[in-house]
């Protein structure tokens, strides 16, 4: 029996997304098995919750999408980040940084 | 919030496109599954499982797209549209009340927007600022309007580089032009070289002045033509830069058409073509001060620097300015001035002013009367809104029914208000598109009360897109507005109460129905009033008329100095058709004057008087130059001493005026009461004026600049090569059409390029210069009427609506034995209460708002008792007749019907 998987955090999905389409553009299906891969069967998201993700991000224009054809040939809808979802992905992973120092600090603190 | 609205008009494709992606989500979960060895419909159950409940995510993916709220509320619409389309009386009264509302205050904001409000379409007219010299000038001789400077103090300020980015003088003139054919008065403006580049316009064809066209004066003859002009004459041909137009018969050369849209900087005053300032002596005949510091005829205009503040500059020019003085007051030609004024002209300054607008003399005259009328139909659409309101309030208990259903199955009852306000604001909508399509017809009506010279060129009655943003943003407040109450209300009512209450007995709603009544009435109560007391100002204005008697008074005007004349050969011709013109046979007598009566305009000047001492008037005389049989044939009185005789024309030894004739109030005012006769008048105000003119006569007060105005006055004689006069009046026998023509063929046969104008009845003139009070009380009265209308219609409504509601308890009452009288009183005491609290509301308004109206009246203060006795007389009664029509209503219920009422 594997561990248990964390639920994905508050928040997180959405900056995951943003880095994970910083490498290459996607369509959700690709992202969805790239998030299960990278997150190592850690952290455990709902693949459903993954859409509104999308829509939010695409309406805030940080990502763009285009119909493309995919690997299997079959047309996919392929997200792919912007400039200001660049600006955006590196903010959040600022601010990622430092509350997980802050949190450390504390966990340190008490020891 | 935008996206957002967009989304909703392709929501459509977005579902299809979202229903795509999720399927190939799943169909490649599907592959993979399969791959790795499950059984197809094994698959398939754990992809479906894996993205979890699909209308869910999908309703979530729609929040996103379009937020909860927008949602609802394009939802809440369409319901309304349907529900509306159920009830097309009610949709009917409700839209036109609001179309009435938002139309009339689209066309008046129209106006508003084009007198006062619209800024110049000139690069960042925010940056423009005017000079205007506060203090004592030294002026020698001024004309125009008002802000007026002379054409080297412009030139001084354009090098003032620290605080402006350039300056520039226009002055507006009419001259007369001719393409090729006729001869034709055309407005004009005069400009410096500077007019063009300061302001940012450009050239549609060929170029614009520069500095190098107002260099040497008389050197640069060349027009620029405005795009309208060219337009309109030219049929916008492309050949017509270098082609040559005789102004006042002076040829020029045409070097450009200015840029579409431009039209001057006076709103009122639209030139056709514009004239460098160095060409002044031909645009203005007889005009050769151009470059005297002292003679103040133009506005002056700076742009400031984007890195200097309005206060800035009017500080930083101070020094130079006061420096300038001092220079100027050493001058050898500087006018003789005593040391007190002296004292005074040195402590003048330059003020700035801001001019994003330009300059428009319309605009000071018509400014006040639009917002008054501005403020009138903000309160009629304020009833609309009210009278909606009390309409949807009906409606509300009507539709009691349908709400407490709403409610009891779960709905909230924000959402429940939400619904009535989007009803409101769909009807409001609806309104406000209606009343955008009236509203250019009601422009054109309003623009028709305007003298039509003005109105023609300056203001046009089109819609354009700030004014449907207009209407449509005053559509949704309205609709806000008028959705506040009966959504507030339905929000209030307690579930429990409605549902055990009997339909048709909201008893709160007909309190707010009732205050709502009230409100109206009240604000009725003051439109009445100002409608009364603009009715009456125009009926006294139009009672005491200009003090002459105007039937069979005709006038007409010859230019002569801008066809071509000399002071001298102008003098002879207008001799010439005065002598010819008085010969004829349908003339009672004609009379020529140096300015024209009754258009707004006068020379005036401060006057010196020699009597038993020595005074100088304390405010300017208004004077004019007259030809004998002036006062005999407008027909105004000589109450004491002689009229001009023909000797008096004679120029006088000195070339001076000898003699004069002051009217009643500038004898009452300075000589008080005892006889002017023989004390003698100069014109001026300094020490060595010479008061050497001996007053022979006082006539009868008689109207110059308009009819409301009663002033001092001063005449001298018409001297021989002395003045320019040339308006005549002609007092006819007989047909007006047959005198007409036989002046036309006197003038023709004078001079057959001459310009004539229109020739116009007095009576006219009168209604001319009385075209705002006409304006105000026709649209006030109209606003009055209409106000009166609704509110009573509001009436009716509440009264009928309490007739229904209490059939039974009158049923009763009758059945014990009441009487008609009683039954009647009981519903009618109710309206009288209303009519009344809303008359008690209204009479502090009046009052208060009565100082805002007080300089447009004439002959009555804003609380004229009569007045207001007479308007809240009259408005009681026709609340009465409309209360009494539903109440009689009640004599008719049988007692035994009403007892097995529900």
């Amino acid at each position: 029996m594997p561990p248990a998987r964390f639920p994905i955090p508050q928040g997180t999905l959405d900056m995951l997304i943003l880095q994970i389409l910083s490498l290459e553009p996607a369509h959700g299906y690709g992202i969805a098995q790239r998030l299960e891969q990278i997150s190592k069967s850690v952290i455990q998201i709902n693949q459903g919750s993954l859409y509104p993700a999308l829509h939010r991000l695409e309406q805030r224009k940080w990502l763009k999408a285009e119909w493309r054809q995919s690997e299997t040939g079959r047309d996919a809808k392929f997200y792919a980040l912007t400039p200001a979802g660049r600006k955006q992905l590196a903010a959040e992973k600022n601010d990622w940084a430092r509350l997980a120092r802050a949190v450390q600090v504390i966990f340190d603190e008490g020891r | 919030m935008l996206p957002q609205l967009f989304n909703w008009f392709r929501r459509r494709r977005l579902e299809t496109d979202f229903s795509r992606e999720l399927q190939y989500h799943i169909d490649r979960r599907v592959d993979d599954l399969t791959r790795s060895g499950l059984s197809e419909a094994e698959a398939r159950r754990q992809a479906t499982l894996e993205i979890g409940g699909v209308t869910q995510i999908r309703e979530e993916v729609r929040d996103v797209w379009l937020s909860r709220w927008v949602r609802d509320f394009a939802y809440d619409l369409r319901f309304s549209a349907r529900s509306f389309r159920r009830s097309p009386l009610f949709t009917a009264t409700a839209v036109l009340s609001f179309a009435l509302g938002i139309g009339a205050t689209t066309a008046i904001y129209s106006l508003v927007d084009q007198v006062v409000l619209h800024a110049l379409p000139v690069r960042e007219p925010q940056r423009l600022v005017v000079f205007d010299w506060k203090g004592v000038t030294a002026s020698v001789n001024a004309f125009g309007t008002y802000n007026l400077l002379s054409y080297p103090l412009c030139r001084d300020l354009q090098q003032q580089e620290r605080f402006f980015d350039g300056a520039f003088c226009r002055a507006a003139t009419t001259i007369t032009l001719s393409t090729g054919g006729d001869h034709v008065p055309t407005a004009a403006e005069i400009v410096s070289g500077s007019y063009f580049p300061v302001l940012g316009i450009q050239p549609s064809i060929g170029r614009l002045f520069t500095n190098a066209d107002d260099g040497v004066p008389g050197a640069n003859p060349v027009v620029v033509l405005s795009y309208d002009f060219w337009h309109a004459q030219f049929a916008s041909a492309p050949d017509v830069v270098g082609r040559t137009v005789l102004v006042n018969r002076h040829p020029m050369t045409i070097i450009g058409v200015a840029a579409r849209g431009f039209r001057g900087i006076d709103v009122g005053e639209v030139p056709s073509l514009w004239i460098p300032a160095s060409m002044s002596a031909d645009a203005i005949p007889g005009f050769d001060q151009m470059l005297n510091r002292r003679v103040r005829w133009m506005q002056v205009f700076g742009r400031l620097r984007s890195d200097v503040t309005q206060a800035e500059a009017q500080a930083g020019l101070q020094p130079w300015f006061k420096a300038m003085l001092v220079e100027d007051a050493g001058r050898p030609e500087f006018p003789k001035i005593t040391a007190d004024r002296r004292q005074r002209y040195l402590a003048s300054a330059l003020e700035l002013a801001p001019a994003a607008q330009g300059h428009s003399p319309l605009r000071r005259r018509l400014s006040q009367p639009l917002w008054v009328l501005f403020g009138a139909t903000g309160v009629l659409l304020a009833l609309a809104c009210m009278n909606v309101a009390g309409l949807f309030l009906a409606r509300g208990s009507a539709r009691g029914r349908e709400i407490f259903t709403r409610l009891a199955l779960g709905a909230s009852r924000g959402r429940i208000g939400r619904q009535l306000l989007s009803d409101s604001i769909l009807v409001a909508l609806a309104g406000g598109l209606l009343g955008a399509v009236l509203a250019p017809w009601v422009m054109a009506a309003l623009i028709a009360f305007l003298p039509r010279d003005v109105a023609a060129t300056a203001l046009q009655s089109t819609l354009n897109p700030r004014l449907l943003v207009f209407a449509i943003l005053v559509s949704v407040t309205a609709g806000i507005l008028s959705g506040l109450a009966p959504a507030i209300q339905a929000g209030r009512r307690s579930l429990m109460a409605s549902l055990t209450e009997r339909a048709g007995t909201a008893a709160g709603s007909l309190r707010l129905r009732r205050t709502i009544v009230t409100a109206q009435i009240a604000v009725t109560v003051i439109l009445v009033v100002g409608a009364a007391l603009f009715v009456r100002t125009l009926t006294a204005l139009e009672a005491k008329g200009p003090g002459f008697d105007t039937s069979n008074l005709i006038t007409f005007g010859i230019d002569a100095v801008r066809n071509g004349y000399s002071r001298e050969s102008g003098d002879r011709l207008i001799r010439g058709v005065h002598d010819d013109i008085r010969a004829l046979p349908d003339i009672q007598s004609a009379a020529v004057v140096n300015n024209p009566l009754l258009i707004g305009g006068s020379w005036n000047m401060p006057v010196t008087i020699q009597a038993d001492q020595r005074i100088i008037t304390d405010r300017e005389v208004q004077l004019n130059a007259v030809s004998p049989e002036f006062f005999t044939t407008l027909g105004a009185r000589i109450v004491a001493g002689r009229d001009f005789v023909e000797r008096d024309t004679l120029p006088a030894r000195e070339g001076g005026l000898c003699v004069a004739i002051v009217n009643e109030a500038f004898a009452k005012r300075y000589f008080n009461g005892r006889s002017p006769l023989g004390a003698h008048v100069g014109l001026g105000s300094g020490p060595d004026t010479k008061a050497a003119v001996e007053i022979v006569g006082v006539a009868s007060n008689i109207s110059y600049r308009g009819v409301r105005e009663e002033w001092e006055q001063a005449f001298f004689p018409l001297v021989s090569c002395a003045t320019s006069g040339g308006t005549f009046y002609v007092r006819i026998r007989g047909s007006r059409d047959a005198a007409i023509q036989s002046i036309r063929a006197v003038v023709h046969r004078a001079d057959p390029t001459l310009p004539l104008g229109a020739i116009r009845t007095l009576d006219e003139q009168v209604s001319r210069s009385l075209t705002t009070e006409r304006m105000l009380a026709a649209l006030s009265a109209g606003f009055g009427a209409l106000a009166l209308l609704i509110s009573l219609v509001g009436l009716y409504g509440v009264v009928s609506f309490t007739v229904t509601q209490r059939t039974r308890e009158i049923g009763v009452r009758v059945a014990l034995g009441a009487t008609r009288a009683a039954t009647i009183w009981l519903l009618l005491r109710d309206a009288l209460v209303m009519t009344t609290a809303g008359i008690a509301i209204a009479l502090p308004s009046v009052w208060a708002l009565g100082r805002v109206i007080e300089s447009q009246l004439y002959d009555v203060t804003p609380t004229d008792p009569p007045t207001i006795a007479a308007a809240t007389a009259f408005l009681c009664s026709a609340a009465l007749m409309a209360a009494l029509i539903p109440a009689r209503r009640a004599l008719a219920v049988n007692p035994a019907d009403a007892l097995r009422l529900d």
